[in-house]
């Protein structure tokens, strides 16, 4: 028997031994400009996005005017929307080294470990090789960026999250649009003394909760606190962790989440506030079709309205700064990059812009004006405007910038802080023990 | 004794599901023995931690021990609704005379169900916003006072997840159970109805002794089940509030796919190995002892 364990243990070591080395051979990162004769096959494109979206019927139409003039071309879509079971599928085929031609991914940490490793093309020099660099958003670009500041991933949309709110019920209340954060928690207070909810949150999803611990600190330190905060180098427990706590847990005590947040999911939230049972609902402009067009509940149609992340003249970011995001990015395997998938991408980058602009939505670069809606209401074209005017400072999501152990237990404390089952002074220090204990592993 | 050409032919045909059974078994569960000796994260260098996982493990991580406790208090509710249940309601079956076979349909049919769909269902039945059907029970008998959104409650999260786990199996192991109460003698029970025994004494001195094989079966089969829990409470809360609900399982898987720490999920997974091998081991040795007493 003994020996019978020690063959076994013997063989797992040698089969593990190989599938860590197995078809390690990864590319260059740098060289986007591969030589060669464009050989038309089937390339794949791992991605988290709606299925019916418009990124994936806008790449299937222009993948199809592609291979008419390539026979044999295919692009292979296969989507994983739920961004969570997405990230498992995505990291266990970078450890099997089974990633396709293209991927999804966020600039986090793990990313960047498969950048280091030369397992992805730079884009940015794929981008300037193509000749479309410059017409990207800076802003979308960025946000696509490692702390390091370089460029892996492309964007392919550009959204802004807006505190979406009712007028009607702001007035039945007697509240009017915040001036500084420090004021929602009283609002709050003043909603649900009329019977209202006042903020609909998917609890479900953990990210949208994640975002409010992110708006003090953007406000009080700017962008740079969460980069310091990761690497431990910034803690909970300074002035300005302290103040994201304590507002938390203010807003948590007040009353602004619905009832049971915790176990309630994305189209639980949007329903609350589109059926015109809650005040304020934060989301991003991917919503405008359901929240600005006649889709949205004739009952509340006319009392939408939006503000943006309330700053005060004290701010160390301008009101215009506030989360824009460029969505999660693909990135281009070097293993498999070859003058087929460089060629490709040449003929999509140029003419996605203009469909994608034309669906509504705000495109990735500045090229293009999208198109407003025949059935938007005023708001639609007031949102798209917005994006005209946006500051240099984004406030990235924290998702994307904590190491994944550190950011699981952040979506769970926030939640027992914000049901107040957890006190401040005890959500402090279990978070800078949990940063204390994981960053090391990521940021070292 | 099988003689010697047949003893052949027997192995023979044993050999491919044994090496099956090493393949899909065996060699998974060395491999985590193997991994959980190691620090890594998929992409990086495998690095040889020795025994600084479990080390962690045991004395470092606070996750790790709610995690264990809250799935002993999942097992211990879902082996009251299983067992007990499916005892009680074998129990009555037989002495039913009419629609024994609608009931015994009737209590199966959850099993039967996807895992998805009766999720979404009980997170429904919780649900306090839109009010869900518990609440509104507890509203229309009076008990309003105990409304409350079940599933966001530290307190009441994890009887909440483990009771759809308990419900969906109840119907199987009652049809086990009931097989074998079929299967005592009818003789038995008569004589000792004639020597005044009355129903709990007949229960206990005749029946339950007759199915003491089957109840062993159906209380490993229950209790390993249990200790794997995993798809309705990650559906249902992913293991939130909190880690209220945060099971051994959900927290390997994890520590797994959402931190990529292979090596110290294979600890955690070697744990949960050993774990339910102790659990049988005490089954059997409790249930033996009962039974030479």
């Amino acid at each position: 028997m003994k020996k019978l364990i020690r063959t076994a243990a013997v063989a797992a070591a040698a089969a593990l031994a190989l599938s860590a080395c197995g078809g390690g051979g990864a590319g260059s990162a740098s060289n986007v400009n591969p030589t060669g004769d464009i050989k038309p096959r089937q390339i794949s494109w791992l991605l988290s996005r709606p299925a019916d979206g418009a990124v994936i019927n806008i790449m299937k139409k222009i993948a199809d005017e592609y291979a008419q003039t390539h026979p044999g071309f295919s692009l292979n879509l296969i989507t994983t929307p739920d961004r969570p079971s997405y990230i498992q599928k995505y990291e266990t085929l970078a450890a099997a080294n089974k990633l396709p031609e293209l991927f999804d991914t966020d600039a986090t940490p793990f990313a960047q470990q498969l950048a280091k490793q030369g397992k992805m093309v730079d884009a940015e020099k794929l981008l300037k090789d193509l000749g479309v660099y410059d017409t990207y958003r800076t802003n979308a670009l960025n946000y696509q960026r490692f702390d390091d500041g370089s460029l892996y991933m492309i964007p392919f949309q550009f959204e802004l999250e807006y505190f979406w709110y009712n007028k009607a019920l702001f007035q039945q209340a007697g509240v009017s649009v915040p001036k500084s954060l420090d004021d929602i928690p009283a609002m709050c207070t003043a909603l649900r003394k009329a019977g209202i909810t006042p903020l609909a949150l998917d609890g479900q999803d953990q990210w949208p909760l994640e975002r409010y611990v992110s708006y003090q600190p953007f406000r009080d330190a700017g962008p740079d606190f969460v980069q310091k905060l990761k690497k431990g180098d910034a803690k909970f427990s300074d002035a300005t962790g302290q103040k994201t706590v304590n507002w938390i847990s203010q807003l948590g005590g007040a009353g602004c989440f619905q009832d049971g947040f915790s176990s309630q999911g994305y189209s639980d939230a949007q329903n609350l506030f589109t059926s015109g049972k809650a005040a304020m609902y934060n989301i991003g402009t991917w919503e405008l079709p359901s929240l600005a067009t006649d889709k949205l509940n004739p009952a509340v149609r006319n009392d939408v309205d939006y503000f943006t992340l309330p700053a005060t003249p004290s701010s160390a970011t301008a009101a215009n700064e506030y989360v824009a995001t460029s969505g999660i990015g693909m990135a281009v395997n070097s293993k498999t990059f070859d003058p087929l998938v460089s060629d490709f991408l040449k003929f999509a980058l140029a003419k996605y812009p203009s469909e994608y602009a034309a669906t509504g939505a705000l495109s990735p670069t500045t090229n293009v004006q999208t198109t407003i809606p025949a059935n938007a209401t005023p708001l639609y074209k007031k949102a798209i405007d917005q994006a005209q005017d946006l500051g240099t400072k984004l406030a990235m999501p924290w998702d994307t910038q904590l190491d994944p152990t550190t950011n699981s237990r952040l979506q769970q404390e926030l939640v027992l802080l914000a049901q107040g089952n957890i006190k401040p002074a005890e959500f402090t220090s279990t978070m800078d023990s949990t940063i204390a204990q994981n960053a090391p592993k990521f940021f070292k | 004794m099988l003689p010697n050409r047949s003893r052949l032919s027997v192995l023979v045909f044993l050999l491919p599901p044994l090496l099956l059974y090493g393949v899909a078994v065996l060699f998974p569960i060395l491999q985590s023995l193997f991994l959980s000796f190691f620090s890594w994260n998929g992409i990086s260098d495998m690095e040889f931690v020795g025994f600084a996982n479990y080390v962690h493990m045991l004395t470092g991580d606070g996750v790790f021990w709610r995690s264990f406790f809250n799935a002993l208090g999942y097992l211990a509710i879902c082996l009251v609704l299983q067992l007990g249940g499916a005892l009680f309601v074998a129990s009555l079956l037989t002495s039913l005379r009419r629609g024994r076979e609608l009931v015994k349909t009737l209590y199966l049919l959850p099993a039967v169900i996807s895992t998805v769909a009766i999720a979404f269902l009980f997170v429904r039945i919780y649900s306090i916003d839109p009010v869900g059907l518990l609440n509104q029970v507890l509203g229309w008998i009076g008990l309003g006072s105990l409304e409350r959104p079940w599933l966001s409650d530290v307190n009441t999260v994890l009887a909440a997840v483990s009771a759809p786990e308990g419900w969906r199996f109840t119907g199987l192991y009652m049809l086990i159970i009931y097989a074998a109460l079929l299967a005592v003698p009818q003789e038995l029970e008569e004589a000792a109805r004639l020597d005044g025994a009355n129903r709990w004494q007949l229960f206990t001195k005749i029946r339950f002794p007759h199915i003491r094989p089957v109840w062993i079966t159906t209380t490993i089969m229950a209790t390993t089940y249990g200790l794997r829990g995993f798809d309705i409470p990650y559906l249902m809360t992913n293991g939130g509030p909190g880690q209220s609900s945060e099971l051994l399982t959900t927290y390997m898987y994890k520590t797994a796919f959402t931190s990529t720490d292979f090596g110290y999920a294979s600890t955690i997974s070697v744990f949960i190995v050993v774990e339910c091998l102790v659990a049988v081991g005490f089954i059997l040795l409790m249930l033996k002892r009962k039974a030479d007493a």
